[in-house]
């Protein structure tokens, strides 16, 4: 296991947090507590046998979900998301959309998407998500349809569109750089690189050593960092902002992170050793980011735990929400196949 | 060479005729042309003639016999001949629909050892079939039209039957709507399969056949035969069974299908109902119609009725309801059907009021102006076809009724007097038919009795 | 084949009329955009998009490299995000490369968001087999599209649907798959200047009859309405129903057209086995029209093989008009 290149230096680090502002800071750091406890939650009500079917859980990789989405305007630029992706999700309506978010866990009516749609597919088409997809790389050519959309439309938006490193071997992930990059499309290509892809280790599944080094195969810039560190996320993803809206087409940038669970609920993880998880679980990004925060001035230790526990409780007051919510009727089920 | 002689078909629909008398007998001289017999079909009796000059002989049906057309009935036979090879006599065949003519032609040449007759030959050159190939089930093995149609159905059948008619969906609802039962189609489809134009053919050949019964299925697959000697006698008119003639015919066949019919006749001396009639009407002013027999056996009827108050109900379903009022049909005649308008509460009417009603009713009846309340809720029906000369008959009860009285003409017959001695009297014959679910036979019987009492004594209804 | 005879009349080729639609919908409307290979300078390999690159320009008639997949996830993102492209697959057989993305996204997002998301595009691609291509480029497979809910499968026979149809496909809010074929793009119609448009799934009577209905698809509609003509000579008068749109299918004229022939011949040149004339037949089976029926319910499709290349046996492989005259007499006949 290598270790991430890029981590965002101490100056470099005061200069973002004093651009981001203590206000928007502990927001975010109330955004990765939201992910946690969500993601704890939902791994218990499944365990419960209230949520059904898979999901897949992205504990451990908050600081990825929050930095890259306070670096864009959610409602405005568009999300494409995978199916690991409820901190994206959540990050991407500043923690404020758990209730119907649950909802959709749970199946009801008042999910996102009515019950219809389930973990891996959640999306809320009016803040510009355009879903998650259960298709590894299944949003990658749609990103391409995206930026082409934007491009044509002349706006300043731009698009993200989440994936692992498992995607980045997915025949459309190539067709769909290269278009982007004849282009020019302001698409920012983000791959959550947390080592595995089911039980694939990145060292087999790959001849290369940083899957941003693919980004020269079709002449774009491609940049990996350390995707557990809030602020470098942050930053990584500002400057592919910066570049696409400047018109210089499509970044590829590599998150560095690791999943504490297994890839879903079926996962007994023959291929890692408790160990690796165990080191990687001493690197909390959550605790890491509050002491940063709390190391510049901008955080007590108090109002650390006060954030966790205010997060914990609006995950309470979800699964309420949720569990009154009513189910689907079946007398509509032909709904939503055909405008 | 013996002659064969033939059931000759004299009618398109002809299919059998009966042997009404041997007008030569057997060892008889006849000559060519000569009437040797006399046969009767569709009440037309015809002579037939021997084809040749020779000995009559090999006589193989009695006077009285029903023979199914173009059957062998003799042969003609010259000095010193012998019959043709006897075989029991073959199971008549079912009969032809297409037109044959009366002295059909007859060639042996190319038939088989025993040679085919010549509807067989018809068919099977119709239908492009080797005489030879086929089984002949006639006298001495001839073939006949049944042996060749089931050879050529059996080449049709590509497996063994299995109990399961073959046909289409659109012939199975053209099935339903004609009320025809598939399995007594021929089809013409593939395997035999039934087809839509084969139960519409099968409709209209069912509406147009003659009244001689069927022995078996309506043939629809015989083929139209070659050119017959004698001229054709043209299309049959089509008549469809629809509207009044339809619906006759529908409640004629499930009263008769439904009722356990029985019949019982008796002779009414009609001396003194014929008196009382005169003297009604003699006392009826100019101009008012005059009272018909048959207002005058309505009321002895209605009376009737009173007395046997079981024979003046319904049955419905399980119930037998016995009506309060005596509601007595007659049935008049139309032109082409026939309704049976009611007077009501007939038993509580004048013999007069019976009368002009009588007379209203039929006249009405005739130019189609009755009312519907008109012909409803009759209990019983009286049916006078003694006007047609008909000495007696017997009638199909009209559901829900249970009894309908069928009436002939009144005429002088003789009978034995006091000393035996052959007395002259006006007799009319009454047939009362019940239903046996609801009249037994000896209500039956008294019903009638007290019917004919009144009639013979029609003073006695008075009491 | 549709010649008309007047002066009045406006004759365009299949092909022409498709393009004047797209070049219709495109001046009506900035969100349409065409992309596929070759479609620009080269004007498309059939030359359908011929010229419209020097009317609009390389952004909206836009060449892309051979990437079906991302040809196909470009139409979803775009509508998805507002835009109303047409997508070209250059022939039928290549969808296959698209295929993860036309079915597990463009047919399912909207309803896997709950009927939120909107994804109005058109895909456009030459199918069917006659060109001696052979087995990787003659492909017919409309109805693997037919079977996925959420897509719409549009199949123009004539030069006047053909135009009609794309633009009533263009207004659609949903995913429709055009599939145009290669045979018919040479052949002309009748074809009004204005912009009219065919509604989606309304199926068409393409000529009347009484004795057997033949209901055809694609280029087999005038294979069939030719076979009417030689079968008339002998008294037999067929009724040809095109569906037009396979999925959402208007049935009810075809029931109709059964209960009034009682006979039904389905022709289409795709495989026979699993193919689309099953669906007719089952639908045909279990309809009211069943009752109707005077003979089993007949398919002339393509063999069960790849197309050959060989010209003969390409031309044996699928349904030709005397394939069609032979089966509608036995039909009619009775022989079945």
């Amino acid at each position: 296991m290598t270790e991430a290149i890029t981590t965002v230096k101490p100056e470099r680090a005061e200069a973002l947090l004093a651009e981001i502002g203590q206000e928007r800071a502990r927001e975010m750091l109330e955004v990765m507590w939201t992910i946690r406890a969500f993601e704890e939650k939902a791994k218990e009500l499944y365990a419960l046998g209230k949520i059904h079917g898979t999901m897949h859980l992205s504990i451990g990789q908050e600081a990825s979900a929050v930095g890259t989405s306070y670096a864009l305007r959610p409602g405005y630029d568009y999300l494409l998301n995978h199916h690991r992706g409820h901190g994206h999700v959540i990050a991407w309506g500043r923690g404020n959309n758990i209730k119907p978010t649950m909802a959709e866990f749970m199946g009801k009516q008042t999910g996102f998407c009515r019950g219809r749609g389930g973990s891996m597919h959640i999306a809320d088409v009016e803040s510009n998500n355009l879903g998650a997809n259960g298709i590894v790389g299944g949003g990658i050519p749609i990103a391409v349809g995206v930026g082409l959309s934007i491009k044509l439309r002349r706006t300043d938006q731009v698009c993200i569109v989440m994936f692992g490193d498992g995607a980045a071997n997915e025949g459309a992930f190539h067709e769909s750089l290269n278009m982007a990059s004849i282009w020019d499309l302001p698409i920012i290509y983000y791959c959550e690189n947390n080592q595995y892809a089911m039980s694939m280790s990145v060292e087999r599944a790959f001849n290369i050593e940083r899957i941003s080094q693919r980004a020269c195969a079709y002449g774009i810039e491609g940049f990996t960092f350390d995707g557990n560190d809030v602020l470098a996320a942050y930053d990584a993803v500002s400057r592919a902002v910066e570049r696409a809206r400047a018109g210089e087409g499509p970044t590829l940038l590599e998150a560095v992170t690791y999943r504490w669970e297994g890839h879903s609920k079926s996962d007994r993880q023959a291929y890692r050793t408790r160990e690796e998880v165990k080191a990687w679980q001493a690197k909390d990004p959550i605790p890491r980011f509050g002491e940063r925060l709390m190391q510049a001035g901008l955080l007590t230790q108090d109002e650390f735990n006060a954030v966790r526990d205010a997060a914990y409780q609006k995950i309470e007051d979800a699964v309420a929400y949720a569990e009154n919510s009513p189910e689907p009727d079946v007398a509509n089920i032909m709904d939503g196949v055909y405008a | 060479m013996a002659k064969e002689i033939i059931m000759p078909k004299f009618g398109f629909t002809q299919e059998e005729s009966t042997i009404v008398a041997w007008l030569k007998q057997e060892g008889d001289r006849v000559e060519k042309g000569e009437p040797i017999a006399e046969c009767t079909t569709d009440k037309v009796n015809m002579e037939i003639e021997a084809p040749e000059d020779g000995i009559l002989g090999g006589i193989r049906y009695p006077a009285g016999a029903t023979v199914p057309v173009t059957e062998i009935i003799a042969y003609v036979l010259q000095e010193g001949e012998t019959l043709p090879e006897a075989s029991a006599a073959a199971a008549p065949a079912a009969p032809a629909a297409e037109a044959v003519p009366a002295a059909p032609p007859r060639d042996d040449a190319d038939a088989g050892e025993a040679g085919a007759t010549p509807l067989a030959r018809r068919i099977a050159e119709a239908e492009g079939v080797d005489l030879s190939a086929v089984v002949g089930t006639g006298a001495g093995g001839k073939v006949t039209r049944e042996d060749v149609e089931r050879y050529v159905a059996a080449m049709r059948t590509a497996e063994p039957a299995d109990g399961k008619v073959r046909a289409t969906p659109a012939a199975r609802r053209a099935a339903r709507e004609q009320g025809l039962d598939l399995a007594a189609i021929a089809g013409s489809g593939p395997r035999g399969r039934v087809q839509e134009a084969d139960v519409l053919a099968a409709a209209e050949a069912q509406a147009a056949a003659a009244p001689a019964p069927v022995a078996g299925p309506v043939p629809t697959s015989a083929p139209q035969p070659a050119v017959p000697v004698a001229a054709p006698v043209g299309e049959p008119q089509v008549i469809p069974l629809e509207g009044m003639r339809r619906t006759i015919a529908q409640r004629m066949q499930q009263s008769y299908q439904q009722a356990p019919h029985v019949s019982f006749t008796l002779d009414v001396d009609m001396t003194k109902a014929i008196a009382f009639r005169e003297y009604a009407n003699q006392r009826i002013p100019e101009g008012q119609p005059r009272i018909s027999m048959t207002a005058l056996i309505i009321k002895a009827v209605a009376w009737a009725l009173r007395q046997h108050p079981m024979v003046n109900s319904y049955l419905i379903r399980d119930e037998i309801l016995v009506m309060p009022d005596v509601n007595v049909g007659m049935a008049v005649a139309l032109e082409d059907g026939l309704i049976v308008p009611v007077i009501r509460n007939a038993d509580r009417k004048g013999l007069v009021q019976i009368g002009q009603e009588v007379v209203d009713l039929s006249r009405r009846a005739r130019s189609g102006e009755l009312r519907p309340e008109e012909v409803a809720d009759g209990t019983f029906t009286v049916s006078n076809l003694g006007m047609f000369g008909i000495d007696r008959f017997t009638a199909i009860i009209n559901p829900p009724q249970v009894g309908i009285l069928a009436v002939g003409r009144i005429a002088k017959r003789f009978v034995p007097g006091e000393n035996d001695e052959p007395v002259a009297k006006p007799l009319m014959t009454v047939t009362l038919v019940t239903d046996h679910r609801v009249i037994d036979g000896a209500q039956s019987a008294q019903f009638v009795a007290t019917l004919r009492d009144a009639l013979e004594e029609p003073a006695s209804i008075l009491l | 084949m549709l010649e008309t005879t007047t002066t009045a009349t406006r004759e365009l080729t299949y092909a022409e009329a498709i393009r004047e639609a797209i070049r219709q919908a495109m001046e009506q409307d900035e969100r349409v955009f065409l992309l596929g290979e070759d479609v620009g300078v080269y004007g498309g390999a059939f030359g359908v998009s011929a010229g419209l690159i020097d009317q609009f320009g390389e952004e909206r008639i836009r060449d892309t490299p051979i990437s079906e997949a991302a040809i196909a996830g470009a139409c979803i993102g775009a509508a998805l995000t507002g835009m109303r492209p047409i997508g070209e697959i250059q022939f039928m057989d290549f969808v296959t490369l698209s295929m993860e993305q036309l079915v597990l996204q463009a047919a399912k997002l909207r309803f896997m968001f709950g009927g939120k998301a909107t994804v109005p595009f058109v895909l456009r691609m030459p199918g069917g087999a006659g060109t001696g291509a052979a087995a990787q480029h003659s492909e017919s497979l409309e109805n693997w599209f037919v079977h996925v809910p959420g897509l719409k499968v549009v199949m123009p026979s004539n030069a006047y649907d053909a135009k009609g149809l794309l633009l009533a496909a263009i207004d659609d809010d949903n995913p429709v798959i055009f599939i145009e074929h290669k045979l018919l793009y040479k052949t002309k119609a009748h074809v009004p200047e204005e912009m009219y448009r065919i509604p989606l799934s309304q199926t068409n009577i393409a000529r009347q009859g009484t004795d057997l209905t033949v209901v055809a698809t694609s280029l087999m509609v005038q294979r069939a309405l030719q076979a009417a003509d030689i079968l008339a000579e002998d008294g037999i008068e067929i009724e040809v129903v095109d569906p037009r749109t396979l999925n959402p299918l208007d049935d009810q004229p075809i029931f109709e057209s059964v209960k009034k022939t009682g006979k039904v011949l389905i022709v289409h040149e795709a495989v026979g086995t699993g193919g689309y004339g099953g669906e007719i037949a089952a639908r045909i089976a279990a309809s009211e029209a069943f009752d109707y029926l005077d003979a089993p319910i007949r398919r002339l499709t393509g063999l069960d093989i790849p197309i050959p290349y060989n010209r003969t046996l390409e031309y044996h492989t699928v349904p030709q008009v005397e394939n069609i005259v032979a089966e509608a007499r036995k039909l009619v006949k009775g022989e079945y």
